[in-house]
């Protein structure tokens, strides 16, 4: 590669800087925000520098709502939700990468255009039968509504993954008596690692953010909310304190953020994999 | 004593297959093709609250005549279009400038590629509120740099504004959409072969040329795909435009999606909001196309 010369250097380091700088300042906003003194938030000019950080603002927003039992609530919907994803969709991507089976073309073509439904139609039918089953409420309701989605998209991604993976270390293992469940457990997950993570960091992230569905079907009482509809609940209160609000937002986005940064390189690969193709 | 099956067989290694594929089979067939199917089934009665069974209620198609005799889907379907060609041609060039700018050879271009894609990470309620406030009309960030540069007199009311409310959807699908443009454009950017570049330069073509008729050939397919991803995010999209405005004012920016769910939870007229549900549906079903045709081939 040819030497660049210093002063394009330069410039593209500020470029990169101040591109980075422009595209995350919300997320820097929502840092100072939380931190001022309410009554600076009315400042003018504004304060771009909590210069005497509040950091009672979390302990505000705990006493003022029942913020730990929606963040219990998400994590338990995100786990399950990933985990029932996961299990069912490696199987089946499994499947439809290895075998060729009859009807297998259809069920990929099928699983490829569920991915595109929209969520705001199958609310409808979902709720009828929540409700008749007793289920509007209850986190098992959010947690196989978001399957609905994720599923299909988990498969995909995985058969796209197992696809780049050669068949000989399964054969081998086969011919030397291994289980074909057990070649499954043992040769090809183990293998398939780097899917698996991005797989099931894209199930829960995308099972964190949701918002539709628990908003629909989980409208009872606010014990059984999740953390986005409750920050979503704060906005729409009569006087809004913008500090508490960011408060609560720091804290329900920063498991996914720090998930995001460990986990980037296999999302990146994953997602690649999953959609490219 | 249970028969058993030995799987390794040859003869039995297509009934392994389909057991493989029992569990979401089942799954999708109970959670996707039913609710499908009562969806439409839905959208054709008068039903003002769903529940499963039979209703008692005749079929009939009066919620499709609403559905096309009433200004409120052909605005609904207006406002749609009109986001998916702000929101998905600005996102396009901010993804494509920052998957360009990351693909440089630079120390710390492992960071640099990683936070500029962080607001995919940021869940789309928080993306909202935070931009909510920056959007503020008496107290938030944008109106302040906004009067301080002289570019406006007095500050932009972003809630009661019809125009102004349609822009701040905007900003927020656009910062929270570019960052997979930039992610799988940068893929894409990868995966075009150096040679390329190195042949052109040997032949005396300047940055420009090179961007012209090496990048953006090899990138076309690319961007198609994404596109299409992007229509279809913003199609469905529901959080962002419940939270920040609620479809308003004056349904500025009730798109589809809002308008399902306003008729279905709001209204409490779940026949209508099938039917604009099963609209939206067949509208995504055509728009995929595009890119399930180009996937397809990758299904076997």
């Amino acid at each position: 590669m040819q030497q660049r010369h210093p002063l394009n250097t330069i410039a593209l380091y500020l470029t990169v800087l101040v591109t980075c700088g422009l595209l995350l300042f919300p997320i820097y906003w929502m840092v100072v925000t939380a931190l001022q003194p309410a009554s600076n938030l009315r400042a003018y000019p504004p304060q771009f520098w909590p210069a005497d950080p509040q950091w009672n603002v979390f302990a505000d927003l705990l006493a003022k709502h029942p913020f730990m039992l929606w963040f219990s609530n998400t994590i338990l919907i995100a786990f399950a939700t990933m985990t029932i994803s996961l299990a069912v969709s490696i199987l089946a991507a499994y499947a439809l990468s290895r075998f060729r089976l009859r009807g297998g073309q259809g069920l990929g073509l099928f699983i490829l255009t569920s991915k595109m439904l929209p969520a705001t139609l199958l609310i409808i039918p979902l709720f009828a039968i929540f409700r008749s089953t007793g289920l509007v409420g209850s986190l098992w309701s959010v947690v196989i509504a978001q399957a609905t989605l994720i599923v299909p998209f988990c498969t995909w991604m995985l058969k796209g993954y197992f696809d780049t993976m050669p068949p000989e270390l399964e054969q081998a293992a086969l011919v030397d008596g291994c289980s074909p469940l057990g070649t499954i457990f043992r040769i090809v997950l183990p293998v398939a690692a780097p899917g698996l993570a991005a797989t099931a960091l894209y199930a829960f992230v995308v099972s964190w953010s949701d918002f539709l569905f628990g908003r629909t079907f989980l409208t009872t009482n606010d014990e059984s909310w999740t953390l986005q509809m409750g920050i979503a609940s704060l906005k729409g209160e009569f006087v809004t304190e913008w500090n508490v609000i960011m408060a609560g937002s720091i804290m329900a986005s920063i498991p996914i953020i720090i998930v995001y940064l460990f986990l980037e390189r296999f999302l990146v690969g994953g997602l690649a994999a999953g959609s490219e193709k | 004593m249970i028969p058993t099956i030995d799987f390794s067989a040859p003869r039995h290694r297509a009934k392994f297959g389909y057991l493989l594929l029992a569990p979401a089979v089942l799954l999708m067939a109970v959670i996707i093709v039913y609710p499908i199917l009562l969806s439409v089934s839905i959208s054709m009665q008068d039903v003002r609250i769903a529940r499963i069974g039979d209703s008692g209620e005749p079929w009939t198609l009066e919620n499709y005549q609403w559905l096309f005799g009433s200004g409120e889907t052909w605005h609904a379907l207006w406002v749609t279009f009109k986001l998916v060609a702000v929101v998905g041609g600005l996102s396009v060039i901010i993804g494509f400038a920052t998957a360009m700018l990351v693909n440089q050879k630079f120390r710390g271009r492992a960071a640099a590629r990683l936070f500029v894609a962080l607001p995919w990470a940021v869940p789309e309620v928080v993306a909202t509120v935070i931009w909510a406030w920056m959007l503020d009309s008496s107290f938030g960030l944008v109106n302040w740099v906004l009067l301080t540069s002289g570019l406006v007199s007095e500050p932009i009311a972003f809630g009661s504004n019809p125009t102004a409310a349609f822009a701040a959807v905007c900003f927020v699908m656009i910062w929270k959409g570019y960052p997979l443009m930039s992610i799988m454009l940068l893929a894409g950017l990868q995966s075009i072969p150096e040679e390329q570049y190195q042949a052109a330069k040997v032949d005396g073509a300047g940055v420009w040329q090179r961007f012209w008729y090496i990048t953006l050939p090899n990138m076309l397919p690319v961007v198609g795909v994404t596109m299409v991803m992007t229509t279809l995010w913003v199609f469905r999209d529901f959080a962002i435009i419940h939270v920040l405005t609620q479809g308003g004012p004056l349904g500025a920016t009730t798109t589809l999606s809002i308008l399902t769910f306003e008729q279905s939870f709001e209204f409490f007229r779940m026949g209508q909001g099938a039917a604009v549900g099963v609209l939206t549906m067949v509208l995504c079903a055509i728009i995929s196309r595009a890119l399930v045709g180009r996937m397809a081939k990758s299904v076997h």
